[in-house]
């Protein structure tokens, strides 16, 4: 069976403590269910989780979305925001997880990635090589949140040109934003369903990105 | 430290089972929450502290499980209240709408479809076949695309098997595969009873083959070659300049009427049964013969890592190499075999998934069981019960493949 991968990146810094991160984690379930009911997403999507401050963290891996069971998110009081860190690790969990085509069977649709922050790289350098690795994968569509008045576009742009901005970081803006990665994975689901002889990316989906 | 158990997911119509254990500090230990007649699970306990959660869940949701205790302090008890989420997914096939396609519209076409050809005449083969609609084509109540047309003509004793899967990206798809198993079947009908040309080119080759002259042999494969051609490619030909037809008069692009073509016309001769096939795009015609314990593929899917897109009928640059077109021809000539099957890539992708599996003879016995020893619906492939089989082969086509959800088309001649 050809599996959706589905990769999503949450900033865990300590500006995301308390609030932020309970609404995150009630956005994440919410979505989950979501997806769940959604035949084509049920049976095809994979979803794994990583969670970024100082330090880059799997909270679990490519898990089929009937099995995932959201654990506990941990934030510490402060600390940077290492988001070059985090698509290190993203890196090496794709290369570790996604299955390519083999003789005997096909390989994994080309996975999605979505990346929440409410900040901006402190680790510019290593996030700047970092982006390159990225893309180097063959990520079907990128997807990226600048939330809060301190989280910067620019170098999200870098990654991608799906950048959502938002000036608060509150339930509402991750409600919108996990309604919008929940939409964009059950639309992915079924384009690469309709269209099962192409082996591309699920389509770009044309959703107006205002909050 | 609060204890967080970390309950896995039910699923609906799936037996769970679980136990659940709580720290040694919990007393009295009521739980509440879990109502089988609504869920369907039920909980029982098995010491003081752990208690088991199990069933098989009837509906998917969120389930808050209540846990009160008493939790033994220094000087006091007290008594403690706690909430566990557990998760009950839906059962995906709970999930599948089978909706209607609207009566309204253009070219429309039956939800499934299935036949069976019973020649009247000692030492045959029948020749059955079905086609259904996918689930992802039922959620959004829109039209079977795939086609196929199978006959025997009792005058010339030939057999026609055609099998077309409408492209799921083109909208009027259905009809073009439509177009395509009406067309070479006229086409291949008319010309197997115009004259005896093909047979007895057919009737000399076996000769040149067996008179085990290399360059007889040669020559006379040219012929068949040659004729083949004129019969098979002009036939797919044909089909494609009747796509563009219709297209023209309706104003719109070939594109939108997409559709692969798996094509096959058979007889049985006196020295065993000659087989030939013509396929354009992805799907399977396989010669499954398991005396001998072969199946050839009758032709190379058009996908793979290279083109990645498979090939349609409506493409004009399909036309335009006849050398190309040369070797997407097939014949064989054999003492007999089990089955010929054809079918669309609704089949063919969950069941054998990659070129590689479909060139494994070992696969195409475990495919060849699937159909006949089904656990929900086998299909009995014995002659005398080929009325029956249809209907059971169209049951067949049921079977669950998560992520497959395609079209489904399947002829055997057996």
């Amino acid at each position: 069976m050809r599996r959706l991968p589905v990769y999503i990146l949450i900033d865990t810094s300590g500006s995301m403590k308390g609030e932020p991160i309970e609404a995150v984690k009630v956005c994440l379930s919410d979505m989950f269910s979501t997806l769940k009911n959604d035949p084509y997403s049920l049976e095809t999507v994979w979803v794994s989780v990583i969670t970024f401050n100082k330090e880059a963290q799997v909270l679990f891996p490519l898990t089929e979305l009937d099995k995932i069971v959201v654990p506990k998110i941990s934030v510490p009081d402060d600390g940077p925001t290492h988001i070059g860190r985090a698509l290190e690790l993203l890196c090496n969990q794709y290369d570790a997880e996604v299955r390519n085509t083999n003789v005997e069977q096909k390989g994994d649709w080309r996975p999605l990635l979505f990346i929440l922050t409410d900040g901006k790289p402190s680790d510019i350098l290593h996030y700047n090589n970092m982006v390159e690795e990225v893309k180097l994968r063959k990520f079907g569509n990128i997807f990226a949140c600048a939330a809060g008045m301190k989280a910067k576009k620019e170098p999200l742009l870098q990654l991608t040109s799906n950048v959502l901005e938002s000036a608060s970081i509150d339930a509402g803006t991750f409600k919108q934003f996990f309604q919008y990665v929940s939409v964009t994975i059950t639309e992915g689901g079924k384009s690469v369903q309709m269209t099962p002889d192409i082996d591309n990316p699920p389509e770009e989906i044309e959703i107006q990105l205002d909050f | 430290m609060s204890f967080t158990p970390n309950i896995p997911n039910a699923s609906v119509n799936k037996e769970y089972s679980y136990l659940i254990t709580f720290p040694p500090i919990y007393h009295g230990i009521v739980i509440s929450g879990i109502d089988k007649d609504e869920i369907g699970l039920e909980i029982e306990s098995i010491t003081e502290n752990s208690f088991k959660i199990f069933g098989t869940p009837i509906k998917s949701g969120t389930i808050e499980i209540k846990v009160k205790y008493i939790q033994e302090g220094l000087f006091s008890n007290k008594s403690k209240e706690e909430i566990f989420e557990l998760i009950i997914n839906p059962d995906p096939r709970d999930l599948w709408k089978d909706l209607p396609v609207p009566d309204d519209i253009e070219y429309k076409k039956e939800n499934e479809f299935t036949k069976c050809v019973i020649p009247q005449k000692e030492g045959l083969k029948n020749v059955i076949a079905a086609s259904k609609r996918g689930r992802s084509h039922a959620q959004e109540a829109k039209s079977r695309d795939d086609h196929f047309k199978i006959t025997f003509n009792p005058d010339n004793e030939w057999y026609i098997l055609a099998v077309a899967d409408g492209a799921g990206s083109a909208e009027f798809s259905r009809e073009g595969a439509r177009i395509a198993c009406e067309t070479v079947w006229e086409f291949c009908n008319q010309k197997l009873s115009e004259n005896q040309d093909f047979d007895n080119a057919i009737i000399a080759y076996k000769q040149a083959a067996d008179s085990k002259d290399e360059a007889k042999e040669l020559e006379a494969r040219k012929v068949i070659g040659n004729q083949l051609y004129s019969l098979l490619v002009m036939a797919a030909y044909k089909a494609h300049v009747a796509i563009n037809k219709e297209a023209t008069q309706k104003e719109r692009q070939a594109k939108a009427y997409s559709t692969t073509l798996l094509l096959s016309v058979v007889k049985k001769f006196d020295f065993g049964w000659f087989t030939s096939a013509f396929w354009i795009g992805d799907g399977a015609i396989c010669l499954f013969d398991m005396n001998n314990k072969t199946a050839k593929l009758l032709g190379i899917p058009d996908e793979g890592e290279y083109s990645g897109q498979t090939r349609f009928v409506t493409m004009s640059e399909v036309f335009t190499d006849s050398t190309a077109l040369f070797k997407r021809l097939r014949f064989n000539i054999v003492d007999d075999f089990t089955a010929l099957f054809l079918m669309s890539d609704g089949v063919s992708d969950p069941m054998f998934e990659t070129d590689f599996n479909l060139n494994n003879y070992d696969k195409w016995v475990e495919f060849y069981k699937n159909i006949t020893e089904n656990q929900e619906n086998p299909v009995d492939l014995s002659h005398e019960k080929s009325e029956e089989a249809k209907q059971a082969l169209l049951n067949w086509l049921n079977f669950w493949s998560p992520g497959n959800h395609d079209d489904r088309t399947i002829a055997i001649l057996y």
